[in-house]
């Protein structure tokens, strides 16, 4: 009964619409020029410049010429308004020099002080359980400052449950230089699997530890429009079990480089995102372990109308011993999803390689996994998954199947996923 | 010390100031009334103090925009309890920013439009379209008509625009902050059909 209610709200409001749009009566008028203004400046779109980014400009300039769409303005608004982290982007049409002509100027309020909140995880699996997190922020001036709570037994082999405080700026005194400031601090939690595999392969990576803290300072640069820089530090400390209270740490220097570039011009929009990433303990910082972990991610999505498709692939290697929050894990709603990463390796690997086709009509989608996590030295098994759900944005809700022979349990995940 | 003749009256300098004080709150009241039209089988009404083509809504239009708003009536016996269904109407208003004139169409069954009107003109077509049926409401007994009107939302539309499955505007819907909803009325006034006088040329029921 209870679903059956939920089912017709929902129902009811997923044939909502928006307003506007159709029964102005404006939109008989050209598009003669389009304005975008913030605090202090203002620029034509038509202009060059570098105040917004190639994919947003073009879009905004593909509104002249055109007869006017207020729908396709609010889409617009909403776009620069996550672009410019704004309080609120207005727009309003004007009459343009021309006649029959109009001009459309979008207002860009920054943010003052804002209170916000945000779920950063919910996702049910039927074998991990509930994970979940949320973040509440305070965003006065350009700096954020956030508190939020976590449980999460989906991303590692242990379940870590606590708080995570933030603070960022993501223009100190230029557009191209940010700065984040994070401290997390967890309990963990271990399955029996977990613990067996630790006994049976000593030394391979810590022991189980009883909690889990981490500083991060990072440094972000734009060295240029697609191509960002972070460099930082961790100071992890483990908390260890056992009845003789002890701690481990693992003092980290940061580095990556991300590549972000969309190509909007044909019928068939794609991006291309590039990554790779770098965490080298060192002694020098006083860290118990001593390990590089590199990590190299390729996303490449193509769109044409409401079919996408989207190939991932993912490489990574830890050179010497890791503590175990560092290790790679697969059978995650990430990596060989439809896998049991218990099954797979309770203590993850230092190598992994995995790639994802990903195809969505609308919100349905339909995808394959393939990939492995291993430890150097040692066979690779390559495994194998398909599933089908349907996702909208950060809304997922799939069920995955492991291919393999013999007795096949799939896994179902449902939640939101960032 | 003579006493003023006022005085001698029971009046006081003070009840006079609260009198004259009074006098343009009555004269606000009288204002505020509904005007009612009633032509034997419907009732119309006009709220002549009612502009709701001002303000922070003009400034909206002004803007290019198209502003949405929902008219209501209702019909409440003396203890305010509603007899009949309320009535709705859902006009949406656009400002042409070239010829400086309205455009408003009525959503429902069969939407109905109307353009190169101005302010006030716009305002009595939206008044126009708004109407309550008498059918089987007696006509000597009192009764409250009550009329009030407020911007309208993007749920306020539903069922005017084309239908499909479509979780992304929903997203979109329900993250979009709300534009601030301008409210007009509640205006009442207390009336009996019997004492309404009839349009001519319709029907003469009752």
């Amino acid at each position: 009964m209870k679903l059956a209610v939920v089912g017709c709200l929902v129902g009811g409001l997923l044939f909502a619409g928006t307003q506007d749009s159709d029964l102005n009566v404006n939109r008989r008028y050209t598009v003669d020029s389009v304005i975008v203004a913030g605090k202090g400046w203002r620029t034509n779109v038509s202009d060059s410049n570098d105040r917004l980014s190639n994919g947003l400009r073009k879009d905004l300039l593909a509104l002249v010429g055109q007869k006017l769409n207020p729908r396709v303005l609010d889409n617009l608004g909403d776009r620069l308004k996550k672009e410019f982290d704004a309080r609120e982007v207005t727009h309003h049409i004007l009459r343009a020099d021309t006649p029959d002509h109009v001009q459309v100027e979008f207002e860009i309020k920054p943010a003052g002080t804002n209170i916000h909140a945000t779920l950063t995880k919910l996702l049910y699996s039927n074998k991990q359980g509930l994970s979940g997190g949320g973040m509440v922020g305070l965003t006065t001036h350009g700096n954020t400052f956030l508190v939020g709570l976590t449980s999460d037994g989906d991303t590692l082999n242990e379940r870590f449950t606590g708080v995570h405080t933030r603070y960022e700026n993501k223009r100190l005194g230029t557009d191209r230089l940010g700065v984040r400031f994070d401290f997390e601090t967890y309990h963990e939690q271990w399955r029996g699997e977990t613990l067996a595999a630790l006994a049976s392969t000593p030394g391979i990576t810590s022991d189980a530890y009883r909690t889990r803290q981490n500083i991060q300072p990072v440094l972000t640069v734009a060295l240029a429009k697609p191509l960002n820089l972070e460099v930082g530090a961790s100071f992890e400390r483990f908390g260890t079990q056992g009845p003789i209270a002890n701690t481990e740490t693992s003092n980290a220097v940061l580095a990556s480089l991300r590549y972000h570039q969309r190509l909007v011009e044909s019928d068939y929009p794609q991006d291309v995102d590039a990554a790779y990433s770098l965490r080298a303990a060192t002694r020098m910082l006083g860290s118990d372990f001593a390990f590089a972990s590199h990590t190299a991610t390729l996303h490449y999505r193509v769109a044409h109308g409401r079919h996408k498709l989207t190939e991932s692939v993912t490489l990574g290697g830890i050179l010497r011993r890791a503590p175990l929050s560092d290790r790679f894990v697969a059978g995650n709603s990430y990596y060989l999803r439809g896998w049991n990463k218990f099954e797979i390796d309770p203590i993850g690997g230092n190598r992994i390689a995995h790639n994802t086709v990903d195809y969505r009509y609308g919100p349905f989608q339909a995808f394959y996994d393939a990939g492995s996590v291993w430890d150097s030295g040692q066979p690779v098994a390559v495994r194998h998954s398909v599933g089908v759900g349907v996702r909208e944005s950060v809304f997922t809700l799939a069920v995955a199947f492991p291919m393999r022979s013999g007795h096949v349990e799939p896994i179902f995940m449902m939640g939101m996923i960032y | 010390m003579k006493n003023s003749p006022a005085r001698d009256r029971g009046i006081s300098r003070r009840s006079w100031l609260l009198a004259g004080l009074t006098i343009p709150l009555f004269k606000l009241r009288a204002t505020e009334q509904l005007s009612i039209r009633y032509d034997g089988d419907v009732i119309h009404v006009t709220a002549p103090s009612v502009h709701f083509l001002s303000g922070k809504s003009l400034e909206r239009l002004k803007d290019g925009a198209a502003v949405a708003f929902v008219a209501q009536l209702d019909l409440l016996n003396e203890s305010r309890v509603p007899v009949r269904q309320p009535q709705k109407a859902r006009f949406v208003v656009s400002l042409d920013l070239w010829e400086d004139k309205f455009s408003v169409t009525q959503l429902g069954k069969t939407p109905r439009s109307v353009d190169r009107l101005s302010a006030s003109a716009a305002e009595l077509w939206c008044f126009e379209g708004l109407a309550m049926s008498t059918l089987g409401v007696p006509p000597d007994q009192y009764f409250w008509l009550r009329f009030e009107m407020r911007t309208g939302s993007p749920r306020d539309l539903e069922g005017d625009l084309p239908q499909g499955f479509n979780l992304r505007e929903l997203i979109a819907l329900l993250g979009r902050k709300k534009s601030e909803e301008i409210h007009w009325g509640p205006l009442e006034t207390r009336m009996r059909l019997a004492d309404l006088p009839r349009m001519q040329g319709r029907g003469m029921r009752g």
